[in-house]
């Protein structure tokens, strides 16, 4: 088993040992920080030695790669089937976006084990004094951003910038004033609702954004939030245990959390999940399929959720002893609410996914640079097209 | 003379009696070849072995995934290389630009403080000793440090900037200053080489040059520029080539304070291979690549060598 150094699984592994006397099946697991994580996922499968079991992945990552390479174990079968799976199971309770996610092209690939999406953090305080409540479409955001914009001693707003990274928060504003990574098969970067969402992507950060914005990424960019240096910020809500960490955060007690805000055409936040996937290379397939489900079950997302890992199950939410538990009450109707609403389709949906960020990260760039964000769109859109057409 | 034999009886060998003796005979006469014959072939199989495969997997297309296996096209990634990828020759451009600013700036520094260390003052050995820290850090360690004091907003170099009265800069955050500002972390980090070198080839330079020197009347600068520097050459172009190389190939540094951003901007041809290989999985472009690099490398130390040649 490969699992990646993560939240979820500092929160999993001590557990571990429930599983191995309940089955007495011995877990063998190596853990690696993320790049080196995945990594070895690759090699290992591209070596198709067959003694990789079961493996973390984030299906809009590296999924289409994966399924087309015939890495994934489909697990349709596996659930449909009533022999290899807990009658307490219960599919259902997983909430939509996290369980949308782990399909590709209508195949189900791995189990969601954590589920983000992108908010608004707010500053409470100084939205209370002028009176304002949070932006709740992006003309508000851009007016708030605008208004509580005071540098050098505090600057509007903050989100990443950084080539490949800025991607991620980018795809809700992309989504959200109309456009896609794709259309009708073809890249769609260029398209008018697109590069409508890049320059107000570029212009809020250039405008009412901290200097060097283009070197953020979400430590850099969390880091000035938690310094109380900005009014407001962009980006996932699993960052929330920085920006509240009484050591670190000088603001601690007057963070608000707000829904990503609506656009012009669509409401539809982005929800990135992590899942855990079955290696169709494994020997081992039905004693990984229980570990699957047991690392899931209703009882072991409760555990994890409480231990601060947002895991994707309605039930677990709802549960009384997760309600006492010390959480903004405002950051847990966001999260709940988007995992209604939100998308799976964070990154574009190709198979040299890493390749295709870049070349998008280079317009989100140009645009906070204020340089021209059309002809930026229409070279990276047909660098995409270049791209498809050597990987798939 | 008589040959020395190592392990066999040679009178023994001559009437062919015992067959170990023999191959003791054997062994002695090829024992020129058969001792470094281990090490011969553990540097086969650590450079030489890796090189040719390079150069073979650089023939080939191959996206690391069993979709597509290794599919052979000859010259195909050096055409696109050349001709389609401006990613290539920016990076190219921008790593010819670092390495010689870096050098340059190195070379200047790590003369001027060689002549002040050669001199004779309290707690020479003790500066000395310090000079010499950077280049001993660890770079990773090195780049967070220099990554946190760029900060735009944060960090400490700005503070002290508009302490003086200049506007605040973004430095790595820029994509107009982040080549400069990478410079100056590789000149902290390597002016000590230089210096170092340098004062080796200092404390070797006769004395009569510079005793005539004085007694012609010459000024100190007439002396370094006409006297010094010229006898230091040599050393110098060693130094300067060492530096070359090394700069040629920076990669820590860059890839931890910028990977490479903002946008391409500090992107130099190793990012460029780190990043095709491991993270977009192209292994033979990224092959073809590294054999661009390597010829780069080879072709700027030729030029090296010959201005050392002809000096």
């Amino acid at each position: 088993m490969l699992l990646n150094k993560h939240p979820w699984q500092a929160a999993i592994e001590p557990l571990f040992p429930e599983f191995e006397t309940l089955t007495g099946v011995k877990i063998i697991r190596e853990v690696y920080p993320e790049d080196q994580f995945r990594q070895k996922v690759t090699v290992e499968l591209t070596a198709g030695t067959g003694t990789l079991d079961v493996f973390m992945s984030m299906v809009a990552q590296e999924g289409l790669k994966f399924y087309r390479a015939g890495w994934y174990e489909v697990l349709d079968p596996y659930l449909a089937n009533a022999t290899l799976t807990l009658p307490e199971y219960d599919a259902k309770d997983f909430q939509k976006a996290a369980w949308d996610a782990e399909f590709v092209e209508g195949k189900l690939v791995g189990l969601p084990i954590q589920a983000e999406t992108e908010i608004v953090y707010y500053r409470k305080d100084l939205f209370e004094q002028a009176g304002l409540k949070p932006p709740a479409t992006l003309n508000d955001l851009e007016a708030a951003a605008k208004q509580f914009h005071k540098p050098p001693e505090r600057f509007g707003i903050v989100m990443r910038g950084k080539r490949a990274a800025a991607t991620s928060v980018f795809s809700s504003f992309l989504h959200n004033f109309g456009g896609d990574w794709m259309q009708n098969g073809k890249p769609a970067i260029n398209s008018p609702e697109a590069v409508q969402a890049f320059r107000f992507y570029g212009d809020l950060l250039r405008l009412y954004g901290p200097p060097g914005s283009t070197n953020n990424h979400w430590y850099e960019a969390s880091a000035i939030f938690a310094q109380g240096k900005a009014a407001m910020y962009v980006d996932f809500d699993s960052l929330f245990s920085v920006v509240l960490d009484p050591e670190k955060s000088q603001v601690k007690g007057k963070v608000g959390f707000a829904p990503f805000p609506a656009g012009p055409k669509a409401n539809l936040p982005s929800v990135p999940v992590w899942g855990i996937a079955l290696s169709r290379q494994s020997k081992n397939k039905e004693a990984s399929w229980f570990f699957l489900q047991w690392a899931t079950t209703k009882e072991q997302v409760l555990k994890v959720l409480l231990k601060g890992v947002p895991g994707a199950r309605q039930s677990a939410w709802d549960h009384p002893e997760f309600k006492k538990a010390d959480i903004p009450l405002d950051w847990v109707e966001t999260h709940v609410q988007q995992m209604k609403i939100g998308s799976p389709n964070w990154n574009p949906p190709v198979v040299a996914v890493s390749e295709a960020r870049d070349i998008i990260g280079q317009v989100i760039v140009t645009a906070i640079e204020g340089g021209d964000v059309k002809a930026a769109a229409d070279k990276a859109n047909a660098e995409l097209e270049d791209l498809i057409r050597r990987t798939q | 003379m008589r040959p020395v034999y190592l392990l066999s009886d040679p009178e023994a060998a001559r009437r062919g009696k015992v067959w170990p003796s023999r191959l003791f005979h054997w062994l002695d006469r090829w024992a020129a070849w058969i001792l470094p014959a281990p090490a011969v072939v553990v540097i086969l199989l650590l450079t030489a072995f890796p090189a040719v495969y390079t150069l073979y997997m650089s023939t080939h297309d191959w996206f690391a995934s069993s979709l597509t296996p290794p599919r052979f096209i000859g010259l195909g990634n050096y055409v696109r290389m050349l001709t389609q990828d401006e990613r290539f020759l920016n990076a190219v451009w921008r790593t010819l630009l670092f390495t010689g600013l870096a050098v340059g700036l190195e070379m200047i520094l790590g003369v001027a403080i060689a002549v002040v260390f050669n001199r004779d003052f309290l707690g020479r050995g003790l500066v000395r000793t310090l000079l010499l820290l950077p280049m001993v850090a660890t770079p990773a360690a090195i780049a967070l440090v220099w990554a946190m004091m760029y900060h735009p907003t944060l960090g400490v170099i700005n503070y002290l900037v508009q302490l003086l009265g200049f506007p605040p800069l973004e430095w790595i955050a820029n994509p107009r200053t982040v080549i400069p500002a990478l410079v100056i972390v590789d000149a902290w980090e390597w002016t000590p080489l230089i210096t170092l070198m340098a004062l080796a080839g200092l404390a070797a330079l006769p004395a009569e040059p510079y005793e005539s020197a004085v007694i012609d009347g010459a000024s100190g600068w007439q002396i370094f520029w006409f006297i010094t520097l010229p006898l230091l050459r040599p050393t110098l172009m060693v130094a300067a080539l060492f530096r070359t190389i090394d700069a040629l190939k920076t990669f820590d540094i860059i890839y931890i304070m910028t990977q490479g951003g903002p946008g391409f901007a500090s992107e130099t041809l190793n990012v460029y291979i780190f990043q095709t290989a491991f993270l977009y999985f192209h292994m033979g472009y990224a092959s073809a690549l590294l054999v661009a690099l390597f010829a780069l490398v080879l072709s700027v130390s030729f030029i090296v060598i010959r201005l050392r040649r002809a000096a």
